[in-house]
């Protein structure tokens, strides 16, 4: 078993997608939040059609910039590195979660780090690195509000990029009345504003005295050696400005090769995610605080460019961490490269995939079972943990294709997901009764005569079970298909027959 | 061998390819050529589209002729919304007779106590009605960042079209990267709590642009 599979749940799919469908709270948190996903998107899109870009052509360069780091991923990797050393920066790799967690606790004990503020990272989720932490005796504050609330209720993130889609706000004002040391009180979505001024207020005292900032990268710039950071709490440029010391922690498929290709990949982000057309925050960071000694802007005027003014004094720094470390992690990345998933590496983590998804929506993201859920999740989780770790992921699918749709870098996500049944169904890994019932369908569908005859019968026999309503109400054969719906039934003929039939109109 | 090694075994035995140092130059061609993606069209005006965009993501926005004008304008800003007298300001921005538009500022890095911050801008970005921000000796980037209320100064004539166009006046101008660069479109927000969005999750709540030059 690897690493990352010891802390997967996703093998209990099954069992959890039934305790999810019958849990009232979560049920009305989800289909409160679908429509808005989906709106949010469409707004996005809306504004790309108002400024005259096609939302196709935009992702068929989005996936060709992403395509080209791929094809040549080793490049991209030693230019950044060599890019992101001359910057100031240091840069370290990590075979798997539990080396980037060793190497984290590592530079926080070197530096002395007590308390650490973390910005969203789904890879610090792959390494379990707040367990770590902590385990180190180093307090870990997720800053992230959604994070933040997950990280009190001691879950993991239930979605990407709405950490705490699943919380209503009985459940959010419970924990933070707990944490903050205060009594509960009765609260509607009026409240809504004070309560995130609470934890503002809380979370800002902890960025204040943290030593150390985590936080992901979006995206790594190869041309400039930087890690890109979008958000929109502010909670990203906190943990970047404020620590000593700066750790980012990210995929080695996160490259894009310049500061052009970054412009055309924000165009699709944020609207996919959010439907903005930018996020409020969006930043590049290069190198430490060290890049900034003695440079200075032009300060404002009419014709653009004014005096300097003063720099800092009275021994006064620059702002920003002493130090900065880029931990690059494989986890299981590298091994899709030149295989039949190589395309899943092109996502940018946007989540638009599981705001279209009905199956998503029927049953939150912690059915899934490890760091990603939705589509994307049900392809990466089998491949990062182990196929035969994840046999329900691939067949969490309504085959709507929805999902492939709204992808802004084109995964073709339903025919990866297809890729992984047949894997399974070749390595042997689908129960025997599938099997056999595949084997038999397999033959008999090599016989069009015999097929031809059993299909009638089924037909008829259908037929009759509805006595002439078109719906079953209680199916025999397998009865937990009819327990909550009909089944609905076809004309009482074969598709064979009644294409005879039209052929002879 | 290193994780560094072995990871990069790995990802070579997936790319496949021989002739490194070809595919080097290749990837150092593609660098410099720079090429750019679709871009929006941008109607007639830099300075309405700015405005407008500025405007939908909470930012409100004003106009003065010139520097000199900029003092009363903050000071008249801060008391329509009952902010007070005091701010921290970049020291780039420093230039201005403050203390006659009955202001007392200060030039440094922002601290948790700030409750105003003043700063400059490299540019401004049209397209998105966002303002680009470099950190800096004299343009720390906690003033834009830890107080409640942020005001920037933007020159029209310093307002451009695209995230392409800032980087190239970025390059021609500066040739590297400092150690930040801020992309800040309107106050800070979350939707964390229901989904519903409230302005001022920790970055600044009220985001307040002075566009300084002839924009008639
Ligand atoms: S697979 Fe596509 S839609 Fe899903 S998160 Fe990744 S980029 Fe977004």
């Amino acid at each position: 078993m690897n690493a990352a599979a010891k802390h997967s749940q996703a093998m209990h799919f099954h069992a959890r997608a039934g305790e999810k469908v019958r849990n009232p709270a979560l049920q009305r948190a989800l289909q409160k939040a679908r429509p808005l996903f989906v709106g949010k998107r469409q707004k996005g899109l809306a504004s790309l059609a108002e400024d005259g870009l096609d939302f196709t052509n935009l992702r068929s360069t989005a996936e060709n910039i992403r395509n080209r780091v791929l094809a040549d991923l080793d490049v991209w990797l030693e230019l950044f590195e060599e890019r992101a050393t001359a910057s100031g920066a240091e840069v370290m790799w990590a075979r798997d979660g539990d080396e980037v967690a060793r190497l984290v606790v590592e530079i926080a004990q070197k530096h002395g780090v007590r308390k650490v503020t973390k910005s969203k990272s789904m890879l610090s989720e792959e390494a379990r690195l707040n367990e770590a932490l902590s385990a180190a005796g180093i307090r870990p504050v997720e800053t992230d509000l959604g994070e933040y609330i997950v990280q009190l209720a001691g879950e993991p993130p239930s979605h990407i990029i709405a950490p705490a889609v699943h919380k209503s706000i009985g459940e959010v004002e419970a924990l933070f009345a707990e944490e903050h040391g205060r009594p509960q009180q009765a609260r509607t979505s009026a409240d809504i504003p004070a309560m995130a001024r609470e934890a503002r207020e809380v979370l800002r005292q902890h960025f204040l005295s943290a030593d150390m900032g985590i936080s992901g990268a979006n995206f790594l710039i190869a041309e400039t050696g930087s890690a890109a950071l979008v958000t929109n709490e502010g909670n990203g440029r906190m943990v970047t400005t404020l620590p000593r010391v700066h750790v980012v922690v990210t995929g080695i498929e996160k490259l894009l090769p310049t500061l052009e290709d970054f412009a055309t990949l924000m165009r699709l982000l944020p609207r996919s995610a959010t439907g903005q057309s930018i996020s409020n925050y969006v930043s590049l960071l290069t190198g430490t605080r060290a890049r900034d000694v003695g440079a200075l802007t032009p300060g404002p005027s009419p014709a653009g460019r004014g005096e300097m003014g003063a720099p800092l004094h009275d021994g006064q720094v620059p702002e920003g961490p002493e130090k900065t470390v880029f931990i690059l992690v494989d986890n299981g990345r590298a091994n899709l490269l030149g295989s039949a998933y190589q395309d899943m590496l092109r996502c940018i983590r946007c989540g638009a995939c599981m705001n279209h998804c009905p199956v998503y929506f029927s049953l939150g993201g912690h059915a899934y079972g490890w760091v990603y859920p939705g589509p994307m999740g049900s392809v990466l989780t089998p491949l990062y943990t182990g196929i035969e770790n994840a046999l329900d992921l691939p067949h969490a699918s309504t085959g709507c294709g929805h999902c492939a749709d709204v992808c802004p870098v084109g995964i073709p996500l339903p025919s990866l997901m297809h890729r992984l049944k047949e894997e399974q169904l070749a390595r042997g890994l689908r129960p025997w009764s599938e099997r056999l019932a595949l084997r038999v369908w397999a033959w008999v569908a090599g016989r069009p005569r015999l097929y031809r005859w059993l299909t009638r019968r089924v037909a008829r026999y259908l037929d009759w079970l509805a006595d002439g309503t078109g719906r079953i109400r209680i199916f025999g054969l397998a009865p937990a298909w009819t327990a909550e719906r009909d089944l609905p039934v076809a004309a009482g003929k074969t598709f064979h027959e009644l294409y005879a039939a039209q052929k002879r109109k | 061998m290193s994780a560094r090694e072995e990871i990069l075994a790995r990802v070579r035995a997936g790319v496949g390819k021989e002739d490194a140092a070809g595919r080097r130059i290749t990837a150092e061609s593609w660098l410099a050529a720079r090429h750019c993606g679709p871009q929006p069209v941008i109607g007639s005006s830099l300075v309405e589209r700015f405005r407008s965009k500025a405007e939908s993501l909470a930012s409100t926005v004003a106009t003065v002729v010139d520097l000199a004008a900029v003092p009363a304008a903050v000071a008249e800003f801060l008391a329509l919304n009952q902010l007070g007298t005091t701010a921290v300001l970049t020291p780039e921005c420093a230039a201005g007779d403050w203390a006659a538009a009955g202001l007392t500022v200060s030039a440094r890095s922002a601290v948790d106590a700030d409750l105003v911050g003043i700063s400059g801008c490299f540019c401004a970005i049209a397209e998105t009605g966002t303002l680009l921000l470099l950190s800096g000796e004299n343009s720390p980037a906690s003033v834009s960042l830890l107080p409640e209320t942020h005001i920037a100064l933007v020159p029209v004539g310093r307002i451009v079209a695209t995230m392409e166009a800032a980087f190239a006046l970025l390059r021609a101008e500066r040739g590297t990267l400092p150690r930040a660069v801020n992309f800040v479109s309107g106050p800070s927000r979350t939707g964390d709590i229901e989904q519903t969005i409230v302005l001022g999750a920790h970055g600044p709540c009220r985001v307040h642009l002075i566009l300084i030059g002839d924009i008639a």
